[in-house]
């Protein structure tokens, strides 16, 4: 019992040796569901990035781990205690975090929720439009294969909002092609490895199709026709560096990638420290409209070329600012350090 | 009453861990109050209720890997059927869940007794099965929570001694959600650990060949072993769903996390020993250290290793310390 007692105590002295240290400027919280991931591994560096270039932001508070809509109520409450000013989160879901925002606005805390939006009214939305995003890739891809045949459906981890909402988007473009049918639609879970195991087993199944539409795990796809020998057919993903290179690289691909740029977060930061500066915008939402990089255009392939940079994390979206919203430079979002760092 | 301390060194040691951590808290963020314990009390609501299901069946010999899973089934069956409900068809909807909880664990358990496939495989594989099973009810989160139910977490409750007319703020330190979670679990633990039932799920547990030729009916026993942990998976559920407002199919860190606390909180892994509150106060002290690494704002990348190393910390004493205490009982 001793010991557990002096263990604790030893703990407690490093816990309040590393609370001291203030300085000037805002505090802002940070709260992200997701961890390990390349595109919200960029969203927390953006977010960083930002906080450090607007030179405003005395301390980051970031919440950052794998959990579901109960832990990030948990977090966002966390955050409220901590004193923050502002609370810049990457929502589980569009309702269920409401009460805890509910009750950090009514704490007069600036609530920014970023790539995904939230019901609830007093916070502010700044987001990638996902539908959109789905809507733009497929009908490129559909135009792509001449309006008629089957395409590979597949999607990003069932259940989850940005899925979902990707999906109206897919659908409304099916609509709009009636030759088009899907002929298999599987969730890769965004996961690298698993969307390469379902691939490589529709091509051994020998199932017919013309093009195959991703939510994302798109280099592995690549990868698998490459390896297998299977004949190319257009294919859409997003725009990670991976999928961005091979575009370029790879003989007798056409596809196209849809940006989704993970910087939102860094937008919601700068979208934060504005409204706390006392410059609130007129609209609760932003969106941010994805723009489709084809490699059979000409105007796509000057797009793909200028977005390549050796230095990016391949897993990472290759739009890593946003104009008239991120101040910060490539190095500083690659350094991903915040303020205090 | 030093016996008593002594009989549960364990449990009385990880409440004093609380109460440093609380004080710890409080160094960090001296504003640090009823509502962080609001806060903390609402967080932890879930991981305890799966926590205690999770020990019910650890100390019965057994282990649940989809009680997570189940969590996700009840959580979005009571979403779905709530959505656009009365009250009084709220309160049908929470009979049925709870039912449905029970049917889940006898499932799990009956099908471990029938098959003789051991408990990890059957409940790893029934993991897949409820997270299918919760995905085809609900596909996205969404759903909606009676306003009854969402309030019965929300806040506090008054010390009783205070004058009247004092601000809440003043006088309401305990959590509503702690009040819940303490009714729950002795309604439904405290009459089955006082009959013969309570004392089966210990015997099975310790060691099922004695037991059964004691005549307690092993099989059965285990079954009414799981079917409990799954009522406590329907009540974690719908915790979940009352605080989010939602259902979620997708399930949340609860498998890893009870598992993790049962074995903080005193439960021996091979079964037949240890309490509920221990895994109890282990889910507090998991989820302070959680709220303190916020508050601190610890690179969230280190956070995860220090709640690791601090789980493995005090398992070690505590280990350390029961080897002591063995030797002693051995010489003196």
């Amino acid at each position: 019992m001793r010991k557990l007692l002096l263990g604790t105590a030893s703990l407690a002295i490093a816990m309040s040796l590393a609370a001291a240290a203030h300085a000037e400027g805002y505090k802002i919280g940070i709260s992200n569901t997701v961890q390990g991931n390349g595109w919200r591994e960029e969203m927390v560096c953006a977010m960083k990035a930002q906080a450090l270039a607007s030179g405003k932001v005395e301390s980051l508070n970031i919440a950052h781990r794998n959990t579901d809509a109960a832990g990030q109520l948990e977090d966002i409450r966390n955050l409220i205690q901590a004193g923050v000013n502002a609370i810049v989160v990457n929502p589980a879901n569009a309702d269920g975090i409401n009460a805890a925002i509910k009750e950090a606005t009514d704490a007069g805390i600036v609530v920014v929720a970023v790539d995904q939006a939230v019901t609830e009214p007093s916070a502010y939305i700044l987001s990638n439009n996902q539908e959109q995003y789905a809507y733009l890739g497929a009908k490129w891809l559909f135009e792509t294969m001449g309006g008629k045949g089957a395409v590979v459906y597949m999607r990003g981890a069932a259940g989850a909002g940005a899925d979902n909402d990707r999906d109206k988007g897919f659908k409304r473009a099916m609509a709009e092609f009636p030759e088009i049918t899907v002929a298999q639609e599987v969730f890769t879970g965004w996961q690298q490895d698993q969307g390469k195991q379902q691939i490589n087993d529709i091509i051994a199944a020998g199932v017919p199709f013309q093009g195959v539409w991703t939510s994302g795990i798109d280099n592995v796809i690549v990868d698998a026709f490459v390896e297998s020998g299977a004949p190319l057919v257009p294919i859409v993903g997003a725009d990670n560096a991976g999928f961005v290179g091979q575009l370029q690289s790879v003989e007798g691909l056409v596809g196209a990638a849809v940006t989704n740029p993970g910087s939102v977060g860094g937008a919601g930061v700068e979208l934060a420290i504005r409204i706390l500066d006392g410059n609130a915008p007129a609209e609760k939402t932003v969106l941010v409209d994805p723009v489709v990089w084809a490699n059979n255009t000409d105007e796509g392939k000057k797009l793909l070329a200028e977005a390549a940079n050796p230095n990016l994390s391949p897993e990472w979206p290759v739009s890593v600012s946003i104009p008239g919203w991120t101040t910060y430079t490539m190095d500083q979002i690659i350094a991903c350090k915040g303020p205090g760092e | 009453m030093k016996r008593l301390i002594e009989a549960n060194a364990w449990t009385v040691g990880l409440a004093a861990l609380l109460a440093l951590l609380l004080i710890v808290t409080k160094l960090i963020q001296p504003e640090f109050g009823a509502s962080g314990l609001d806060s903390l009390a609402r967080a932890a609501l879930p991981f305890v209720l799966a926590t205690v299901g999770m020990a019910v069946v650890v100390i019965a010999g057994g282990i649940d890997l989809s009680i997570a899973a189940m969590m996700a089934v009840a959580s979005v069956t009571a979403a779905r059927l709530m959505e656009g409900a009365t009250d009084p068809q709220s309160v049908l909807v929470l009979i049925t869940v709870l039912v449905l909880g029970l049917a889940m664990g006898a499932i799990n358990g009956a099908l471990i007794v029938v098959t003789r496939v051991p408990d990890i495989v059957v409940t790893l594989a029934m993991l897949f099965v409820w997270q299918g099973v919760a995905l085809l009810i609900l596909n996205a989160p969404g759903g909606a929570t009676a306003p009854w139910l969402r309030n019965l977490i929300v806040g506090g409750v008054t010390l009783p001694g205070f004058p009247p007319g004092l601000p809440p703020s003043l006088t309401d330190w305990i959590p509503k959600a702690v009040v819940v979670m303490a009714i729950v679990v002795t309604a439904v633990w405290l009459p089955i650990k006082r009959s013969k039932l309570g004392l089966m799920f210990y015997a099975i547990g310790s060691d099922p060949l004695a037991a059964f030729r004691s005549g307690v009916p092993v099989g059965l026993t285990r079954v009414a072993a799981y079917a409990v942990c799954g009522l406590f998976a329907a009540l974690g559920g719908l915790a979940v769903t009352m605080s989010t407002g939602i259902g979620e199919p997708i399930p949340g860190p609860y498998l890893l996390a009870s598992v993790a606390a049962v074995v903080l909180g005193g439960v021996v892994l091979g079964g037949g020993r240890g309490g509920l509150l221990g895994p109890i106060l282990a889910v507090f002290v998991l989820r302070l250290v959680r709220m303190d690494l916020t508050l601190m704002s610890v690179d969230p990348n280190v956070a995860a290793i220090v709640e690791g190393t601090i789980m493995v910390l005090v398992v070690m004493f505590g280990g350390l310390l029961a080897l002591r205490g063995a030797r002693l009982d051995r010489t003196g």
